[in-house]
């Protein structure tokens, strides 16, 4: 079969690709040339052929096909076919034209199987990528990755004549397509799909026909139109398609070199387009010396960001690449030998294993590209804009010429409709929306009347924001999700950052947090190691799970487990705080929040008490622990009923020292308020280790004494101070003397009697009744 | 040698000249010396190739003598990324040092010692840094004798390895680089981008040595001892630096440390064995607290010391003898536990207090194997 497969002369040629692949995309151009077929068969969506005429405007590139549909079940899903100077399925297009042969998409249209298959890249390698073939080729090549492999037989070479690449590609996919144990449902689809397109054709036209397909597919396609038996291209009876008829559409969109490299998983295509945008510039000008132009641009980077490099640096990455070059047995410097080049010359400390490197970032930087798509003046305008006019229509929210305000009550549905939409647009920064005033989600300090103010107007900015903002996604909601994670992926290990992302996305009613969405915020509070950030996103985490009743979040569970993430955290971060120098209040706080989550939420989510229990107990009793957290943990442990007044009595002694005393009650008082006011003779233990003061103790006591009586209101104040004087046997206070003199001249004096006491007590002179 | 590259694998067949010969009694033959016939097999193959000039074998050949290679039927040597080896020998074939940096235990000392073999045949060419270092014992000195009978000659010269890598054009290693004072270090700077060695006390040509092609230098440096001295910005320049990364594959570890522990228990002449769940409990400690990370991903405290693979085998180990004098000749979760405080811990108590954390959240949640056992074994910790 593989012979007849890569026949290049016969009626219908299949030409395998890797999406994006420039090594590709040159070989289909010298192939059509050669070839000068009728009709260009290119794996692409079919609901688009009848505009692939609005591709051949002047776009720059990347730009994107996109489709959208809402599935019966109410969700949305939307699809790209990217394109890119380089990809295959574009220079196949552009040199149909140039041969004025016919250009068609064949595929299925997305929305016909995006009920099985969520896949948004269309262009992605996931057939390729995962194929036990490939993994078991990387070994015994002794490359690491697909992609180098890729490199190191397809792309690197540039001199490989069009048949020897052909029958190369042709079985390197089959191979990889038979080592595969099942062909998904979605492509058996599409390729029985495309096979009738390809059929249809050869009785169309007359000439020759050149199909463009994924090399995964080629060989199916191949089979399915010649009635052999081959893996995956048995359709079962019963699959007769059933396209969900919701809602749907199909345009194009501008694109980002950023997206497409950011893509993962199953979503991936090749990585690094400014690399091989590179190199298939310099391959149309006949250049070898791409990775030149990318050192180049690499020490630019670094020089702007202040990072001293020589020319004798350059000289030596590019010597280190040249050598790896050599020993890879590639004649040309590729993009992993850049890489390693530059890596093993330029970086000059150790790296920490999996961690980011600011050289590495500005290599990923540059190897990334920065291009981003526009599509040209005529195109219609990007769905985005088109969904951000119609919404913003009908909630009235549209920008005018004259600046007004919106005042929203969020306790009405309407109101809370329209405040989705501004924060949407808010979200993805269009000109013009700006929230002025209302209820402070953040801060949450009065949650009594929940409102909001914005100010719309109409803003010169607001149309190329809004086309700026179309390289997100295609529908407001999408694009607001997609813009978010693209903002999760720029935090770096702070989880309050990471929860005043969820807040941006419940206030822009994302009624789910999606799978990588959610999965960076986990990371991110899983690799914070700052307790008041965790405990603080714990706060805001809490109020969304348990409090909140506008925002539609209680509940929910993807909430829930960050919640619980941010919870584990947090306990495990206490547990090895130690000294929080400076920020007592925040550590009370956190600790507290920590409490709070517990008793709130610990039900609906199964915490286990337990453990909380253990860490309050540990904590409690670590003497390398600030007397404040002790204080705070063992009032956390009194207020769930697992200590009792006389621990705290018998505790208190351990702290019997001026300089510990206030802290520990500080923390204490802050999460067992209403324990000690329950148990009035606590007071009276304090009282007593104070009275056992000296007078310069006393002092020293004093301020962090009155702060940690500040968590009691005035009246539960006076309470107390009550049960004091009455366990003193004082019936009455007496009205405080009011002085003569200044307070600065009774301190002095106050000062000075103590110093007689204190001579007179050297020298052994007893003065007056001094017991 | 002042470490003892504990995390290098065993070969999977016994060298035969470390069985007769000059080496059979040696306490550690070289590497050229235990590697003869493999260094001897690559040579042959790669006899028509063009290799770097000075060199004995191909660039690739020395990838595949450390990595290993099937079809030859040479054993891996050392566990670590294929990009990273790459990038360190062809660092050695262009005009720069190679520096490797590392946490202690990761076998920077042993990969310096198979580079130098495969690369020069010669791994003996080693300057050990420490605080007393001098000019003398990494360039040259003189037999005083000699120099006071006849005056400076190159007949009372006598080499340091410096001096003999460069005449010889071989590889020189220098160990723990930073150990040294930064004067002294720095004596490498002509060395390494003159290629010439000024001899002052000679005349004529002598004055001056220039190296032979083949002539680099590997040097190592621990990274948690970078404070005791650190490196000129102008010999930094002259190394690429590579970090030799602790092993990052769990599975790969635990069949080094079992191996590597089992062989020292044989040694030892004790008969015990060590359960593949214990070995991985141990192991996915050490690996999960030197990464500051649990396999699932969640954020734990690093601890202070390395955590290195050389410590688990010496945990195993010690557990191991623990086991067979005092318990029952089983090595039980609470042997490790006992035994990681003195292997691994040192005397860091903040360590102490993130390794109790690490049993309370990580440990607790584990429920099969041998992790129960384990966890019920805390008790043990201080």
């Amino acid at each position: 079969m593989i012979d007849q497969l890569c026949d290049l002369s016969a009626r219908a040629v299949f030409f395998p690709v890797r999406h994006h692949s420039p090594a590709c995309a040159r070989h289909v151009r010298a192939l059509a040339r050669a070839m000068k077929p009728a009709a260009v068969l290119i794996e692409g969506p079919s609901d688009f052929n009848d505009r692939v005429r609005e591709l051949y405007l002047p776009h720059t590139l990347p730009i994107a096909i996109y489709s959208y549909v809402r599935l019966e079940d109410g969700a949305r899903r939307g699809g790209y076919h990217p394109f890119c100077e380089y990809s295959p399925e574009w220079v196949a297009l552009r040199t149909a034209k140039e041969l004025k042969a016919v250009a068609r998409f064949i595929d299925l249209p997305y929305a016909d199987i995006a009920n099985i298959d969520a896949t948004t890249n269309r262009y992605a390698d996931r057939g390729l990528a995962q194929s036990k073939f490939v993994a078991r080729l990387c070994q015994r090549a002794g490359v690491e990755t697909f992609d180098e492999l890729w490199d190191a037989h397809f792309e690197a070479d540039r001199d490989l004549p069009l048949e020897e690449f052909v029958r190369r590609a042709h079985q390197f996919c089959l191979h990889s397509r038979l080592m595969d144990d099942t062909v998904s449902e979605s492509d058996r689809r599409r390729e029985s799909f495309m096979a009738e397109q390809v059929r249809a054709a050869l009785k169309e036209f007359k000439g020759r026909v050149l199909v463009v397909t994924g090399g995964y597919h080629s060989s199916a396609l191949f089979a399915r139109l010649n009635g052999i038996d081959f893996h995956g291209t048995k359709d079962h009876a019963n699959e007769a398609l059933t396209p969900d008829e919701g809602e749907r559409g199909i345009a194009l969109t501008p694109y980002s070199y950023e997206r497409l490299d950011s893509l993962r998983g199953y979503n991936a295509g090749m990585p690094n387009p400014g690399f091989y945008h590179q190199a298939w510039r310099d391959a149309e000008a006949g250049r070898t010396d791409t990775h030149r132009a990318l050192l180049a641009r690499v020490a630019k980077v670094l020089r702007r960001a202040g990072q001293p490099i020589s020319s004798a640096d350059l000289i030596a990455a590019e010597g280190t690449a040249q050598g790896l070059a050599q020993m890879r047995g590639r004649t040309v410097v590729w993009r992993s030998d850049l890489v390693d080049g530059i890596t093993g010359a330029l970086i000059k400390e150790e790296r920490a294993y999996n961690m980011r490197h600011p050289l590495l970032d500005a290599v990923h930087e540059v190897f990334r590209g920065g291009e981003r798509g526009e599509l040209a003046k005529g195109t219609a305008l990007p769905p985005l804009v088109e969904d951000l006019k119609k919404q913003l229509k009908e909630h009235e929210l549209e920008p005018r010429q004259v600046p007004r305000n919106v005042d929203l009550d969020l306790e009405k549905e309407a109101d809370r409709e329209r405040s989705r939409v501004l924060h949407r647009v808010r979200v993805l920064g269009i000109a013009g929306f700006n929230r002025t005033d209302g209820t402070d989600f953040a801060q949450r300090g009065n949650l009594v009347k929940l409102w909001e103010r914005w100010d719309v107007r109409w803003s010169p900015d607001h149309d190329a924001t809004a086309v700026e903002a179309a390289r997100y996604g295609a529908a407001l909601l999408d694009a607001t999700a997609a813009r978010l994670t693209e903002r999760a992926e720029a935090v770096d290990r702070n989880a309050e950052e990471a929860a005043t992302l969820v807040l941006d996305a419940a206030f822009a009613g994302l009624s789910n947090l999606a799978g990588e969405f959610a999965a960076r915020l986990a990371a991110i509070v899983r690799a914070d190691a700052d307790f008041f950030s965790v405990t603080k996103a714990l706060g805001h985490l809490l109020y969304l799970f348990v409090h909140d009743h506008v925002l539609s979040t209680s509940g929910r569970n993807d909430i829930g487990a960050l919640f619980a993430e941010a919870y584990a955290r947090g306990l495990w971060l206490l547990e090895t705080l130690g000294q929080p120098s400076g920020k007592d209040r925040d550590a009370t706080a956190g600790v507290a929040a920590l409490l709070d989550a517990f008793e709130r939420a610990g039900d609906a989510l199964d915490f286990d008490r337990a453990e909380l229990v253990g860490v309050f107990e540990r904590v409690s009793a670590s003497t390398h622990t600030a007397p404040i957290l002790r204080g705070a943990a063992l009032g956390a442990l009194w207020t769930l009923g697992e200590s009792d007044a006389h621990r705290a009595r018998a505790s208190l002694l351990l702290f019997a020292d001026p300089a510990r005393l206030g802290d520990f009650l500080t923390g204490l008082f802050a999460l067992a308020r209403e324990a000690v006011q329950r148990n009035p003779d606590l007071v009276v233990a304090v009282d007593q280790v104070v009275a056992a003061f000296g007078d310069e103790e006393f002092l020293e006591a004093l301020p962090a004494l009155r702060l940690a009586f500040t968590y009691f209101t005035p009246r539960e104040k006076h309470h107390l101070g009550l049960t004091l004087l009455g366990a003193l046997g004082i019936q009455e206070a007496a009205s405080l003397t009011r002085l003569e003199v200044t307070a600065s001249e009774m301190a002095e004096a106050l000062a000075f009697e103590g110093r007689v006491w204190d001579a007179a007590k050297k020298y052994g002179v007893r003065l007056g009744d001094e017991s | 040698m002042a470490k003892k590259p504990a995390t290098k694998p065993a070969p999977t067949s016994a060298p035969a000249p470390a069985d007769s010969g000059p080496s059979a009694n040696l306490q550690r033959p070289a590497a050229e010396v235990l590697y003869a016939t493999e260094l001897d097999k690559l040579a042959a193959r790669d006899a028509a190739q063009p290799k770097p000039k000075g060199w004995k074998l191909t660039p690739r050949s020395v990838l595949s003598f450390v990595l290993g290679d099937e079809e030859l039927g040479l054993a891996p040597k050392f566990v670590g990324s294929r990009a990273f080896l790459e990038r360190a020998i062809v660092a050695l074939a262009t005009n720069r040092g190679l520096m490797l940096i590392g946490e202690p235990g990761t076998a920077k000392s042993y990969l310096s010692e198979l580079l130098a073999a495969a690369i020069s045949g010669d791994s003996t060419l080693t300057v050990q840094g420490s605080a007393g270092t001098t000019e003398d014992n990494i360039k040259y000195s003189w037999n005083y004798a000699l120099l006071l009978a006849e005056g400076p000659s190159e007949r009372s010269l006598v080499p340091a390895p410096v001096y003999r890598g460069m005449r010889e054009g071989k590889i020189v290693r220098f160990e723990e680089i930073t150990r040294c004072p930064i004067e002294i270090q720095d004596t490498l700077l002509s060395v390494l981008s003159d290629r010439v060695l000024a001899i002052p006390e000679l005349d004529g040509p002598e004055r001056s040595l220039f190296a032979q092609a083949g002539f680099n230098v590997i040097a190592t440096a621990n990274t948690r001892d970078r404070g005791v001295n650190d490196m000129s910005a102008a010999l930094k320049r002259r190394f690429n630096f590579e970090t030799v990364q602790p092993i990052g594959s769990i599975e790969d570890e635990m069949a080094l440390v079992a191996r590597e522990a089992g062989k020292m228990l044989a040694r030892a002449a004790i008969p015990v064995s060590l359960q593949p769940d214990v070995v991985e409990v141990l192991v996915t400690t050490f690996h999960e607290l030197r990464h500051g990370k649990t396999g699932d991903g969640k954020a734990l405290e690093p601890l202070s010391t390395a955590m290195s693979t050389a410590e688990a085998v010496s945990c195993a180990y010690a557990a191991g003898i623990h086991a067979y004098y005092y318990g029952g000749g089983e090595v039980e979760p609470a042997h490790l536990v006992q035994h990681l405080v003195g292997a691994a811990l040192k005397d860091a108590p903040d360590d102490v207090k993130k390794l109790s954390g690490y049993f309370n959240h990580v440990v607790k949640g584990r429920k099969r194997g041998a992790w129960p056992a384990y966890y019920e074994a805390r008790k043990h910790l201080p």
